[in-house]
C-alpha cells in the first residue's frame, strides 16, 4: 500500500473525522470529537491497519487532547490522531484496551497522571502513582501544584498511609505465587512479576512497574529545547544515544531544520556503537540467567572496547550527549578512524565465534528453544517492537522503514525470525550485532567532510513525532512547542513499555525455568525510574541531598582536571 | 590408642572433619579460582572460603516465622553428619584398608544421599514459596541421578568380580575397560548433580528462585551448608577414585598418584560445570533416566559378556 492507497483508506471514515491534515514529511494528522475516537481507532488499528505507537493526553486550557499515535511500517508514514475531550470538569474517553491490548498501560498511565476516565477499561489499577498517593491529584495538569502547596496542607506523599482503594497496583492472584521482585537476582531494576503457579507451570502473571518514577515529562517541560536532550538520554544509560535521537527528529521536523551531512553519519555511528554494546550486554545477561556464567563473563569483556570507543568519541561510556538539534556536538576525528575500523574487526571476529558458539550449542538448544513463543498476532496486539517484533516475524525495524541519519544510504540487512521463541530473539540479536559492526564500518569509511553541526536560532510554534530504533525497539518521542523556548508537552516512550506487556501472552503455561528466561528475552529496561537517591540514616537526617552531591561531584572533576594538567 | 579412640580420631580428625573440611575449603577455593580463571577473572584469594564460613557463623541466624524450628535446624547437622561419615569410611577404605568391613560400599552409597534429604527436609521446613520450588526439584533431581549411580555401580561389582568391600574394590581399575568407563562417566554427572553444580543446579538456581533450598538459611546453619557442600567436593571425588580409578595406595607414591586422580575428577567437574548452561528439571530427570539409563544397561551387558568370556577390556 503506497502513500496514495492509505490515503484512500482513512478518508473511508471521512464523515468521523473534524479534519485530515497531511504534512509533506510523512505524517498525517487527524482529528475528531471524543465520542467518535473509539470507532475511528478501531478502523485504523484493525481495518487499515496500522501499528499502534503510544497515546499522549495533553493538557490544553479549556480541554483535553488525546493523541493516539500510529505508524504504518511499510512506508514509514505515522499517523496521529487528536481526540478532543471537552468536559474538563469530568474528562472521559472510550477505552480502546479490549481491542487493543498494547494500549491498557498507557490509559492506565493517562489516568495517573491526568486524570482521564477510560470507560470500559478493563484493569483501571494504577500504574505509575504510588499506593499512597492521594485520590484526585494529577501530577501532569498544568494546574497541579506542588506538593508542598496542596489546599489541605497535607504532604502528597503518605508513606504510612496504605491504600486500599481498588486503585492498589498490586494485586494477590488466588493461587500459590512465586514472586519475582520487587528485587530478585533476575532483574537489575526494581520490579514485580507475580507468577501463580500450579507445581511448575506458570497459570497467571501480574505485573507491577514503577516503582520510582521519575516524572521526566514534567521535567521536559521545565527545561529549554537545548536541555532537554541531557535529560532524555538519561532515561536510560543503555539508550542514552537513541532518546535524544528520537527527540532531536521530532524537533527537527517541525522546526524544519536539516543537519549537516556529516553529523548524519556520526549520529548513525553512535547509535550503531550502542547497539552492539546493548546486544552483546543481553547475550551476556541471558547466560547469566540460565547459568551459564562463562558466556556471561566472556560477552561483558567483549563489550568494554566499544564502550571504550564511545568514551573516546563523545567522552562518555554511556550518557554520551552527543546529539543536538541541528547535528551534533562532538565530530569523530578522522585520525581515530582507523582504530575505530580495527577495533570493529576484531570484535566481529570475536562475535562470529560467539554465534556460532551459541547457534551450535546442543545444550542451549534444549534449554532456548520452542521457549516462551510471543505469536505474530499477539506481536501485533501488544504492539511490541524491536528484536522482540522482529523475532516473531514482524518485519519492522525504524532505521529502514523511515530511514533516519545516514541508514537510507548504507548497505544492511534487516533480520527477522519466524518462530517467536527466545531462541529467534537470541538468534535476531546476535546477528543483527554483525549488522551493526557492518554498518559502522561501512559509514567510517563514507565519511563526509563538513561542519558536524549547523546553528540554530529558533524553534518555531508546532508539534512533531520523533521515533528512532533502539536496541530494545522504537523508541518514539513527540514533541509539542508554541514557540516559546520550552516543550508545553513531551512524551516519551521507551521500547519496553510495549514490551513488556506482552509476557501476558508468552509466559502462560511455561515452566517457571521457562519464564524467567522469557522475562529476559524482551530486554527489558525499567528506564524510568530513579531520579536521585537521597540517602537517610537511622536519626533521619539525610546524608546526601541535592547541594551536597552537586558540591561532591564539582569537587571530584576539579580534582581529575589537575590531575589531567 | 584403644579401638574407641581410633575411631573417635577417625572421624574427627584424619580422615574425617579436620581434615575433609579444610581439604574442602581448599577444594572449593580451586572451584572458585579456576572457574575465575575460566571466565577472565581475577577470582577469590586463597582463604576467602575460610573467611566465608567463619563470617557466616559470626552472623545472627534467621529463623522464618512460618518454619518448623527444630526441622529446619536439624537438617543442615545430619546433612554434615552424613557427609563426615562417608568420608571417613571412605577415607578409613583408602588408607586402612584392612580396618574396613564386607559391605562398607552400600553403607557409603546410602551415605551419600543423606546430605540432599537433609536439604530437602530443611528447605521443605522453612515455608518460603521458593523454597518449595527449589524442594520439588531436588526431590526429583535425587530421583534422577539416584538410579544410574546405582546401575553404574553394578558395572564395578561384576568388573570385581563380585566384591562388596572398598578396599576390594579399590584394588580393581573398573576405568579400563569400555563398560568400566561409561560407567565412570555416568557416575561422574550424578556426581555432578549431588554437589549441586550447573548445568543440574536448578534447586538453587539464584536467577530463578533466588537461591531455591538454601533461601531462608542465614548466618551459622548457612555455615553449615557451606562446609557441608565443600566436604562434599571431597567426598564424594573421592569415591569416585576408590571405586572406578583404582584408588589411592598406601605407599607415598600410591597417594601422591590417588591424589593427582582425586585432581583430575575435579578438573572434571569444573569443566562441565563451566561450560554449560541450566537445564530444566523434566530435562535433567529424563537425561539421568533414559539417556544414562540405557547406556549403562548396555554397559552391564557388556560387563557381563566380559566376565563370562573373560576379555578384559569390555
Amino acid at each position: 500500500m503506497n502513500q496514495q492507497q492509505l490515503n484512500t483508506r482513512i478518508s473511508e471514515i471521512r464523515d468521523k473525522l473534524t479534519a485530515i491534515e497531511q504534512k509533506p514529511d510523512n505524517r498525517i494528522w487527524l482529528s475528531c470529537e471524543s465520542e467518535n475516537a473509539y470507532a475511528v481507532n478501531k478502523f485504523l488499528f484493525e481495518e487499515v491497519p496500522l501499528r499502534f505507537v503510544i497515546a499522549t493526553v495533553i493538557d490544553s486550557d479549556d480541554y483535553f487532547e488525546v493523541l493516539y499515535h500510529y505508524a504504518y511500517d511499510e512506508i514509514g508514514c505515522m499517523v496521529t490522531l487528536k481526540a478532543l475531550i471537552r468536559d474538563r470538569e469530568n474528562p472521559a474517553i472510550e477505552s480502546i484496551a479490549p481491542f487493543l491490548p498494547g494500549a491498557e498501560w498507557i490509559e492506565r498511565e493517562m489516568h495517573d497522571l491526568m486524570g482521564i476516565e477510560f470507560r470500559n477499561h478493563p484493569d483501571m489499577r494504577r500504574l505509575i502513582l504510588s499506593d499512597d498517593w492521594p485520590v484526585g491529584v494529577y501530577p501532569l495538569r498544568k494546574d497541579a501544584k506542588k506538593p508542598a502547596e496542596r489546599p489541605d496542607g497535607e504532604p502528597s506523599r503518605r508513606p504510612t498511609v496504605q491504600s486500599q482503594s481498588p486503585a492498589r497496583r498490586t494485586v494477590q492472584l488466588s493461587k500459590p505465587v512465586l514472586p519475582v521482585g520487587p528485587f530478585h537476582p533476575l532483574q537489575e531494576e526494581m520490579e514485580l512479576f507475580q507468577l501463580a503457579v500450579d507445581g511448575e507451570i506458570v497459570t497467571d502473571i501480574d505485573m507491577r512497574i514503577s516503582y520510582n518514577h521519575r516524572g521526566m515529562e514534567k521535567i521536559a517541560e521545565t527545561l529549554q529545547f537545548d536541555q532537554v536532550p541531557f535529560l532524555v538520554s538519561r532515561i536510560c544509560g543503555i539508550c542514552s544515544a537513541s532518546h535524544p535521537l528520537a527527540y532531536v527528529q521530532a524537533v527537527e521536523e517541525f522546526a524544519g531544520i536539516t543537519p549537516p551531512d556529516r553529523a548524519l553519519y556520526v549520529r548513525t555511528i553512535i547509535n550503531e556503537l550502542e547497539r552492539i554494546h546493548s546486544h552483546i550486554l543481553w547475550v551476556g545477561l541471558a547466560g547469566h540467567f540460565i547459568g551459564y556464567d562463562t558466556v556471561f563473563m566472556w560477552a561483558w569483556k567483549y563489550r568494554e572496547p566499544v564502550l571504550d570507543l564511545l568514551e573516546e568519541i563523545t567522552g562518555n561510556r554511556n550518557n554520551y550527549g552527543n546529539v543536538r538539534i541541528g547535528g551534533c556536538r562532538e565530530d569523530i576525528p578522522d585520525e581515530l578512524k582507523p582504530k575505530i575500523i580495527a577495533e570493529m574487526d576484531k570484535i566481529e571476529k570475536k562475535m562470529v565465534m560467539l554465534t556460532k558458539a551459541v547457534l551450535d550449542d546442543p545444550v542451549l538448544h534444549v534449554r532456548l528453544k520452542g521457549i516462551g513463543i510471543l505469536k505474530k498476532e499477539d506481536a501485533i496486539n501488544y504492539c511490541v517492537t524491536g528484536p522482540t517484533a522482529r523475532a516473531s516475524g514482524v518485519d519492522i525495524d525504524v532505521r529502514r522503514d523511515e530511514p533516519y541519519a545516514a541508514y537510507g544510504v548504507l548497505n544492511w540487512n534487516v533480520i527477522t525470525q519466524p518462530e517467536g521463541d527466545v531462541f529467534a530473539k537470541a538468534v535476531v540479536r546476535l546477528l543483527e550485532t554483525l549488522e551493526a559492526i557492518k554498518i559502522v564500518k561501512e559509514a567510517l569509511v563514507k565519511l563526509p567532510k563538513g561542519p558536524v553541526a549547523i546553528e540554530v536560532k529558533q524553534i518555531p510554534a508546532g508539534e512533531g513525532c520523533g521515533h528512532a530504533e533502539a536496541p530494545r525497539g522504537e523508541t518514539f518521542h513527540y514533541v509539542r512547542s508554541d514557540g516559546g523556548n520550552r516543550p508545553v508537552r513531551h512524551k516519551m516512550r521507551a521500547p519496553s513499555y510495549v514490551n513488556v506487556p506482552s509476557f501476558k501472552a508468552s509466559c502462560l503455561g511455561g515452566n517457571i525455568a521457562d519464564v524467567t528466561i522469557t522475562l529476559a528475552s524482551v530486554d527489558p529496561c525499567y528506564s524510568c525510574t530513579e531520579r536521585l537517591a537521597v540517602v537517610k540514616d537511622r536519626g533521619g537526617k539525610v546524608l546526601h541531598d541535592y547541594e551536597t552531591l552537586l558540591k561532591l561531584s564539582r569537587e571530584k572533576t576539579e580534582k581529575i582536571r589537575k590531575e589531567i594538567l | 590408642m584403644n579401638n574407641e579412640m581410633q575411631v573417635l580420631f577417625w572421624i574427627l580428625v584424619f580422615p574425617g572433619f579436620v581434615f575433609t573440611a579444610v581439604l574442602g575449603l581448599l577444594a572449593a577455593w580451586i572451584v572458585r579460582k579456576v572457574s575465575a580463571l575460566v571466565q577472565y577473572r581475577v577470582g577469590p584469594p586463597f582463604l576467602q572460603p575460610f573467611w566465608d564460613v567463619r563470617k557466616l557463623l559470626s552472623k545472627e541466624v534467621l529463623i522464618p516465622q512460618e518454619a518448623n524450628k527444630w526441622v529446619f535446624i536439624g537438617a543442615p547437622l545430619v546433612g554434615l553428619a552424613g557427609v563426615l561419615l562417608l568420608s571417613t569410611l571412605l577415607g578409613v577404605a583408602a588408607f586402612w584398608p584392612q580396618k574396613t568391613f564386607v559391605g562398607d560400599v552400600i553403607v557409603a552409597i546410602y551415605l551419600m544421599v543423606l546430605p540432599s534429604l537433609a536439604l530437602i527436609l530443611g528447605s521443605s521446613a522453612s515455608a518460603s514459596p521458593h523454597a518449595a520450588v527449589g524442594t520439588a526439584r531436588e526431590m526429583k533431581l535425587v530421583m534422577g541421578y539416584e538410579l544410574p549411580l546405582v546401575l553404574a555401580f553394578i558395572v564395578v561389582i561384576i568388573k570385581s568380580g563380585g566384591a562388596l568391600g572398598l578396599a576390594a574394590i579399590a584394588e580393581t581399575t573398573p576405568v579400563a575397560s569400555i563398560s568400566g568407563a561409561v560407567a565412570f562417566l555416568v557416575s561422574l554427572l550424578c556426581i555432578h548433580a549431588k554437589i549441586g553444580y550447573v548445568p543440574f543446579d536448578m534447586a538453587e538456581a539464584e536467577t530463578e528462585l533466588g537461591s531455591g533450598v538454601l533461601m531462608e538459611y542465614s548466618g551459622g546453619l548457612l555455615a553449615l551448608w557451606n562446609l557441608t557442600s565443600a566436604m562434599m567436593l571431597v567426598a564424594l571425588p573421592m569415591f569416585l577414585v576408590v571405586v572406578y580409578l583404582g584408588g589411592f595406595g598406601t605407599t607415598p607414591a600410591g597417594i601422591t598418584i590417588g591424589l593427582l586422580k582425586y585432581v583430575g575428577v575435579l578438573v572434571l567437574i569444573i569443566l562441565i560445570k563451566n561450560t554449560n548452561p541450566r537445564v530444566r528439571i523434566d530435562q535433567a530427570m529424563r537425561f539421568f533416566w533414559i539417556g544414562c539409563g540405557l547406556v549403562l544397561v548396555t554397559a552391564i551387558a557388556l560387563a557381563t559378556i566380559g566376565n563370562i568370556y573373560d576379555i578384559g577390556w569390555l
